[in-house]
Parts: structure tokens; sequence; C-alpha cells
């Protein structure tokens, strides 16, 4: 099994994946900046309503006050959170959500969809024929590539972030630089268990799909419709989503947003921690079984 | 089938739907033999080979490879294979493929790939990637993948497909080396010249069913020729003295379905014929492949009827 899996990492290192993986931790910096950006225009001008632009009652002096007190709250708060210590938030909410879904659905698709497509399946199944096993190596190889793809995140944000919010003139973070590093770190370790469902649902998404696009559209796919479902009221607390939601607490946004995901999932389903725990390991239960059985017919590629 | 059968199927059967791709196959293939495997297309040979290797499962029957009862992994792990086109992965070198595939299958001595790649003569190209490879290039590199922990059995479909005639030949050399080390290899080939030369028993399939098996040489009825031309005042008595053997006319000259010249010449001769010449001619294994299809074809078709 170790010798499968070191197989399986050597046919990681591939463009495919270097390209998915960069992509993401772009975007990451992308939002971190667009946000950085977004806090300083909002603290230059916050929003007044027009009614108060010109007067000056002292009804409006209240309101362009506390526009300016949220202006300078939200920035604060952006500033913090583009720190060291808080920017795992940052990284574990992206990878544990859509853009860490698409990430794991374009892995999957070139690293086992492809092994259909490419025809390699069969040199693959000659050396190893044991399938359980090689269903293993491939939910551990995608799995790990999302949690080395987290980890360098991490790492790119927690240099560029404090930068970024220098450059976008935020206000000083009065806290320690790596203040509320332990709620990152759980964060993080929480999105590692998401990245994990992912990962099983993309091995089961190339054992129904056999080939590198039907892989990739069937694992995301099947997570933005368990979105989708996420919001419908009565059934959606049973969604996969709604477990992820409840597993890493996302919240609502500012101005740095901290997921993709919480805003399509209905806010009152009440779903606690630990029940979004055991709703993502039936899910990853549920999808093992799916590919053991889709992997068992002949192959024919 | 013999106790020291390295492939043994018995009653082999594959049904895709209502499709009957192998029927009731039986299989012995002794180990040290190079086992040519023939059909045309569709006949169900990639069907069979993708049952040896485990990648489909009969229907019904058994198989036995290396003495086990298939499915069984450590059989499989034993058997060399290359089934159709190989394929590899493109953006890695062809040492890097056969390193993963080596370690896919838990691993071989380092000196193994050095070995394989000068065996297949890719040595000089191994660090190339292998999306620059030519179609030669990638079978070569398939037999290097397939002999890699010198296993005691190679399954090999179509080995010289996209190979030079030097390739070709090199192929056919590798492979008596092979057989010469006591090596097993079951090959399926569309080159029957190749097969005829290289296999020791062959066996003829077509539409799932094995019509023929044997020494390439005796492989169904001993159809040697006899190609006769007489003078054109004499072809009518000719064919009066020829007529007690099965044959035809073809461009004016007579071809008798007989293996000896000297009886021909006796008949002609007994009559008072004098042949300008009688050649005996032995037909190429790919002339008894087809006449063995097209008999068998027939034989459906008017069974069919």
């Amino acid at each position: 099994m170790l010798w499968l899996l070191v197989a399986e990492f050597r046919k990681l290192v591939r463009p495919l994946v270097w390209g998915a993986a960069l992509a993401i931790v772009a975007f990451c910096l992308l939002i971190t900046w667009g946000a950085a950006n977004n806090a300083r225009a909002a603290l230059a001008s916050p929003r007044i309503p027009d009614v108060c632009a010109q007067a000056a009652t002292a009804q409006c002096r209240q309101v362009i006050a506390h526009a300016h007190g949220a202006a300078r709250a939200a920035a604060a708060a952006t500033s913090q959170l583009a720190q060291p210590g808080e920017i795992g938030h940052v990284a574990a909410g992206m990878l544990a959500s859509v853009p860490g879904l698409l990430l794991i659905a374009m892995i999957a698709g070139g690293h086992w969809g492809g092994e259909w497509g490419s025809r390699t399946i069969r040199q693959l199944l000659c050396r190893e024929s044991r399938r359980g096993r090689v269903l293993a190596a491939k939910w551990l190889s995608i799995w790990a590539a999302g949690v080395a793809t987290l980890l360098v995140c991490y790492l790119v944000l927690a240099v560029a972030g404090p930068v970024i919010a220098a450059m976008a003139g935020l206000p000083a973070s009065h806290s320690a630089l790596w203040a509320g590093l332990g709620s990152s770190v759980w964060a993080a370790g929480r999105a590692i268990v998401v990245l994990g469902v992912f990962a099983a649902v993309g091995t089961a998404a190339g054992a129904i799909g056999r080939g590198q696009l039907a892989t990739t559209a069937v694992t995301a796919g099947s997570m933005l419709l368990a979105l989708l479902v996420a919001g419908i009221a009565g059934i959606g607390r049973l969604s996969p989503a709604t477990f992820v939601q409840a597993w890493m607490g996302f919240g609502p946004a500012g101005y740095l947003p901290t997921n993709f995901w919480s805003r399509f999932v209905s806010g009152d389903l009440h779903v606690g921690q630990l029940a979004g725990l055991l709703g993502i390991l039936l899910t990853a239960a549920v999808a093992a079984v799916i590919a053991r059985w889709r992997f068992a017919a002949d192959v024919t590629a | 089938m013999g106790r020291m059968d390295v492939i043994s199927c018995k009653r082999l059967t594959k049904r895709f739907g209502s499709v009957v791709a192998v029927s009731g196959l039986d299989l012995g293939v002794s180990a040290g033999q190079v086992y040519g495997f023939l059909g045309p297309n569709g006949a169900g040979k990639t069907t069979t080979i993708r049952m040896l290797v485990g990648l489909i499962t009969p229907t019904e029957g058994q198989i036995r490879l290396l003495g086990r009862l298939m499915p069984d992994p450590r059989a499989v792990a034993q058997t060399g294979s290359m089934i159709e086109e190989p394929a590899f992965y493109p953006w890695l070198s062809g040492r890097q493929n056969l390193q993963v595939l080596a370690a896919s299958g838990g691993g071989c001595a380092a000196a193994e790939f050095g070995r394989v790649l000068g065996v297949t003569g890719l040595s000089e190209v191994a660090g190339r990637k292998v999306r620059t490879y030519s179609q030669g290039m990638r079978q070569r590199l398939g037999l290097a993948a397939a002999m890699l922990g010198r296993p005691p059995l190679l399954i090999i479909d179509e080995p010289t497909n996209g190979l030079d005639p030097a390739g070709i030949r090199e192929i056919r050399v590798l492979l008596g080396d092979l057989a010469a080390d006591g090596m097993t290899v079951f090959m399926s080939s569309h080159l029957l010249a190749e097969v005829e030369q290289v296999c020791d028993r062959v066996a003829v399939i077509v539409r799932g069913q094995i019509v023929e098996e044997g020494a390439p040489a005796g492989l169904g009825v001993i159809r040697r020729r006899i190609r006769v031309q007489v003078d054109a005042a004499d072809n009518e008595v000719a064919g009066l003295l020829l007529a007690r053997w099965p044959g035809r006319q073809q461009d004016g000259q007579f071809l008798v379905e007989h293996d000896s010249g000297r009886d021909v010449n006796a008949a002609l001769a007994a009559g008072g014929v004098i042949a300008e010449s009688v050649t005996v001619e032995l037909p190429r294994l790919e002339d008894r492949f087809l006449e063995i299809v097209e008999e068998k074809d027939a034989h459906v078709v008017v069974a069919g009827s």
C-alpha cells in the first residue's frame, strides 16, 4: 500500500495539479487584496445617506458618526483578519467551501478520471488488482493534494496578508501578530476533514464518470447540488452542504470573506457541529460504498 | 490441459448483455511456451486477455493463472501484461513511467529499469517525456513495463503494433530469448507471419470459440497445394485426371489440394499428360487462418439458416 501511495503521489506532480493549486492561492490573495481595498475605500468615504450629505442636523451628525465608526470597525476587523494569526480562517474557509471543492474536482478529474480517459487504468490494475487499495490510494492522494494546497495557501496569506493590509492603508492591528492562531489552526483542522469528504466524493465520481471531464463535473455538480438542496426548507437539513456548514461554523462575511458557502445555506437549520461531523462522515461512507460498487464493474477502457 | 499449465481456462464465457463475446473457451498454456492467440477483429481475443488479467469478470467458467484460481492479486502481480495499445502518463519520462508502474505493483530493484530499457532499446530516450515518443517507442515501453521484475508469465496484446520491420524483428528475437529463459509468453497478434515464426503453439478464436489449436505447422488440415501447369491442349484431359483431388483452376493453372507432388505427377503421366511444371506450395499461416475463419463463418451461417 505504501508503494502504491508513493506512485500516486509521484503522479500528482503534474501541471494540472500545480496550476489548480496556484489558482486557488492566487484567488485567496486577490480576495484579500480586494477586501483590503474595499475596506480602505469605505474608510475614506463611508456610506452616508444622501439626505445627510448636505444637512447638518443633529440626527445626520449622529448617522455620519455612526457610518465613520462602522467603517473604522470594518477596516480594523479586515486588518486584524489579514494578520498571520487570523488569516488561517480565510485559507481554511476557502478550501472548505466552493473554491476548495473546485480544486478537488479538478484534481480528481485529472488524477483519477484521467486514468480512465488515458486508459492508464489498465496498466494500474494489471500491477495492483486489489481495487479497494487503488481506491484508497486515490482518495488519500487527492485529499493530500487538497491539504497541501491549504497549507501553502495559509503560509502565503500569512506572509502577504499584513503586507496587503499595510499597502492598502488599513489601520494597524493592535493585537499580537499571531493572535488568534489557535482558532485558525482549529479552523484549518476542520477544513482538512471537509477536504476529506470532497476527496471521497471525487473518488466516487471517478468510479462513476470514468473520464476526466465527467469526474470533474460529477464531483463539483453533486456538491453544488447539495448546496442548492441546503437552501430548501425541510430537506435542507439532510444535505451534505448543511453538514459542512455546521461543522465549519461559517459565519456572515465582512469585507474579507472567510468562505463561499454560508450564503447558499439556509441560516435557520440549527444543525450542531457534532451532527455536522457525523453527517460528513456519513457522506464520506456513502461515497466510499458507491465508489467500491462502481469500481467493481468491468474495466473496458 | 496439463498440470504444468501456466494459463488454464475452463468453459470460459463472457456475455455483454445479449452479446456473447467468449463462449465456453478451454485453453491451456504450458510453462516456457510462446503461445499465439489469433482471431479476426471482434472474435474475443482482447476480452479473453482482459479476463486473464482480471480487468473483466467472466460470466461463467474459471481461470487459473500460475496455478492460482482467479481472481487472485498474487497471480496478477506475477504476470507482466500489455493490453492493446499501451498507455502512459505523458507528463512523465519513460523511466519515470516505469518507476511509477513498478511502485504501483510493490516496487522492484533499481537495476531493473536499466535492464528493461536496454532490452527494448529505449535507454537513450528514457529521460524524455513520453508525450514525445512515437507509437513504436510507446510499444517498446509497454513491453519494457511488462518485463519489469522478470515475471514468469507475459500476456501481451499485439506486441509488434506500430513497429517498423527492424523493430518487429527485434521483438521476435526478444520473445524467443524470453522463452529460452523459461518465461511463458501468451500473445495475440494479427501479424500471422510473426506468430508462425515465434510461437510454439497457436489457437484460433472465431466468434468467441476456439476453432483450431496446435503447432503452427499443423494448424488445421495440412493443405499443401500442388500448382500444375500443362500445355493448353492438355487442359481438358489434365482436368479429368486431377479431378480425384479437390482443387480448382486459376489463371490457366490447376491448384490441387494434395500434399504429394509425386502423386499428382504420376497421375498425369499415367494419362499421357506431361506437366510443364509441378510446384508444391505450403500455404502461409495467414492463408490457413483465413480459410479457417471462412469455413467457420460459413458453418455458422449454414447452421443459422
